[in-house]
């Protein structure tokens, strides 16, 4: 790990399932600290790329480097690259037999071989910085979807990843939660954490992110600072696409 | 207080009135159906007590005429056989050991059972002491205890060691192939479903003959061992080709999510598996899984194909001699009762277990 180098550099990706072309020589780079919104219509490929960058999805050509690290068959360097990434899911994905203290200690405890005192300290002050301090002795089961997520994000935080990627961290939520979740993702965000966000959230683009990046079938088709990606948006696929989005 | 307004509330039992009468006094029909059903339990039990209690005879001493006087069971036969029944040919004078033995087994698994239990270190500790307690009480050989040799041992505790070692040799066994199943590697994948199938493919009785008789002649001496550990061998690889099965029944329930967020987090293969998916796999096995044990302990009493006096076998000795060839359903009865104090003590313990576990999980 180099944290002098690029956080992320990927260069010429290609992903197939089966036959299908799903990421399509596929190149971007995100520096330290930058906040990077993916958006795109469904099926084209942003799940499968950020999937990617920790290795939840095997690429099949092309270059990935986390920090310097390169992601090749080598599995301690993929080992390395996701104790420094974390992720937040779509379903939240917390154990469900496992207390939310728990489920944040979990990881810090095994993999980072922390103290369980210490873990737990951090887990609580992680849990407090999303809000939720007061549920961290019940299960996941016990709470509600926005609680869920706020609880998953402190979960990765407690790894204190250089790098967050959120893969539509909303889109499973009811509109009401969808705001205390976003709330915190924009602390976040302030705080200077690197982040590549999947999300059809544009006013949360529009105020945190460095930058837009629009994929469709595989492909980066436009990327743009925010004002610029919003107000003029250069490929027609993009502004079909925000018309859409935008007419919500 | 007691002067209660006439309120629609209902008291809890007069609801619970209500509700009996609704449900089965609600027509004709169904009342009809309930007095039946009732008459045809009281007529039963009515029956049964006679039999079992009124008219049976107790004392040891008592003889086949006297037992068809009085018109009821003959437990004359469990009071002057009881001790083969329970040990089998273990010799006489010795019997304190196996009775202790018993004890023993019971012992450690009603403390396993126990939640504050289940840490690695306890279990393994209870469950070294316990193994070692019961050998050295059942075959002796040292403390001045004289040797009796695992072909004399019988009845009660040769079914209890037999169910538990299998179990217990079993479960792991069954963790491990059904985690090699799911391997992503093909041909290791593939040759565990291989392995798999053909056991479940063969019957209990051939393979408990083939590691009795067959494997010794195919074995180096120093290899084969006593005949009882081979035969539950055997039984432990049956048991863990099914157990296998249910847990990777298991393994399918649970989302991809979890999987996918413990890599996430970093968490190597052995830790994913041990901390994430397992505890959820058998979370989800669990009713198949206490299925599993009960089908196990019942199965211990193939064992006298291959020469092992069980408790079955053993009831069975007990009333072919001589005077009591008569009353074999006493003995039946006797023995069946034992089996299920077992059983019965397993399922409520898996119901205990699947609602203390869901205590803290709703589903969505
Ligand atoms: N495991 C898989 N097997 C086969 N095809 C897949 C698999 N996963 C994804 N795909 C295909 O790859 C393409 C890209 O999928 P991906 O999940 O990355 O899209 P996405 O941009 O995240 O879409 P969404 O907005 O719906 O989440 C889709 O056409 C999908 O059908
Ligand atoms: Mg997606």
């Amino acid at each position: 790990m180099d944290l002098t180098a690029p956080a992320i550099a990927i260069r010429d990706l290609n992903k197939f399932y089966g036959t299908f072309h799903a990421l399509c020589g596929l190149s971007l780079t995100v520096r330290k600290g930058e906040r990077v919104v993916v958006c795109g219509p469904s099926g084209s490929g942003k799940s499968t790329m950020i999937r990617c960058i920790n290795q939840l999805e095997e690429h099949d050509s092309g270059e990935i480097r986390v920090f310097g690290t390169l992601l090749d068959d080598n599995l301690a360097s993929i080992d390395a690259v996701r104790r420094e990434v974390g992720m937040v899911f779509q379903h939240f994905n917390l154990f469900p037999h496992m207390t939310v203290l728990e489920n944040c200690t979990l990881a810090p405890i095994l993999v980072r071989k922390t103290p369980r005192a210490v873990a737990e300290a951090l887990a609580l002050k992680f849990l407090e910085k999303v809000r939720i301090l007061d549920q961290a002795s019940k299960f996941p089961g016990q709470l509600s979807g926005g609680q869920q997520q706020r609880v998953a994000i402190a979960r990765a935080l407690c790894m204190q990843p250089e790098i967050l990627l959120f893969d539509e961290p909303t889109s499973a939520l009811d509109p009401e939660m969808i705001a205390e979740v976003l709330d915190v993702m924009v602390t976040l965000a302030n705080e200077g954490m690197t982040m590549i966000c999947v999300t059809h959230e544009m006013g949360f683009a529009r105020k945190v992110a460095d930058r837009v990046i629009f994929m469709d079938k595989g492909e980066i088709v436009e990327e743009a600072a925010p004002a610029a990606f919003f107000e003029a948006p250069r490929n027609e696929r993009t502004r079909l696409f925000l018309s859409e989005v935008l007419a919500h | 207080m007691t002067a209660l307004p006439a309120a629609p509330a209902l008291t809890p039992p007069a609801r619970r009135f209500r509700r009996l009468r609704r449900d089965y006094f609600g027509s004709p029909a169904s009342a009809l159906m309930t007095l039946a059903s009732l008459g045809i339990l009281l007529g039963l039990g009515w029956w049964l007590m006679n039999w079992a209690l009124l008219d049976a005879t107790f004392s040891a001493a008592a003889t086949q005429a006297e037992c068809v006087q009085a018109g009821g069971a003959c437990w004359s036969v469990i009071a002057a056989r009881w001790r083969v029944i329970l040990f089998g040919i273990y010799p006489y004078d010795e019997q304190w050991r196996p009775s202790f033995a018993c004890a023993v087994v019971a012992g450690i698994i009603l403390l396993s059972c126990l939640p504050r239990m289940w840490s690695f270190r306890r279990l393994a500790l209870t469950w070294g002491l316990g193994a070692a307690g019961f050998y050295i009480l059942m075959r002796g050989g040292i403390l001045g205890l004289s040797v009796v040799n695992e072909q004399q041992w019988g009845g009660l505790p040769l079914t209890l060691f037999i169910f538990v070692a299998t179990a217990v040799a079993g479960m792991p066994l069954a963790i491990l192939l059904a985690l090699m199943r799911r391997s992503e590697l093909p041909v290791v994948a593939r040759v565990t479903g291989w392995i798999i199938d053909t056991i479940r493919s063969l019957p209990l009785l051939s393979i408990l003959f083939t590691f009795a008789i067959v494997v010794p002649f195919m074995l180096p001496g120093f290899l084969i061992g006593e005949k009882l550990y081979r035969v539950i061998c055997g039984a432990a690889l049956f048991f863990a080709a099914y157990q296998a099965e249910i847990i990777r029944g298991g393994f399918q329930g649970i989302p991809r999510g979890q999987d996918e967020a413990a890599k996430a987090l970093g968490l190597p293969y052995w830790q994913r598996m041990s901390r994430v998916l397992l505890p959820q796999a058998f979370r989800l096995a669990l009713p198949a899984t206490i299925n599993q044990f009960v089908v196990a302990f019942m199965e211990t009493s193939l064992v006298v194909v291959v020469g092992f006096i069980d408790l079955l076998a053993a009831g069975n000795t007990a009333y072919k001699t001589g005077e009591w060839k008569f009353a074999y359903v006493e003995v039946y009865a006797f023995v069946a009762a034992i089996y299920f104090l077992f059983v019965f003590g397993l399922s409520r313990y898996g119901a205990y277990l699947e609602a203390r576990m869901n205590a803290g999980h709703r589903k969505e």
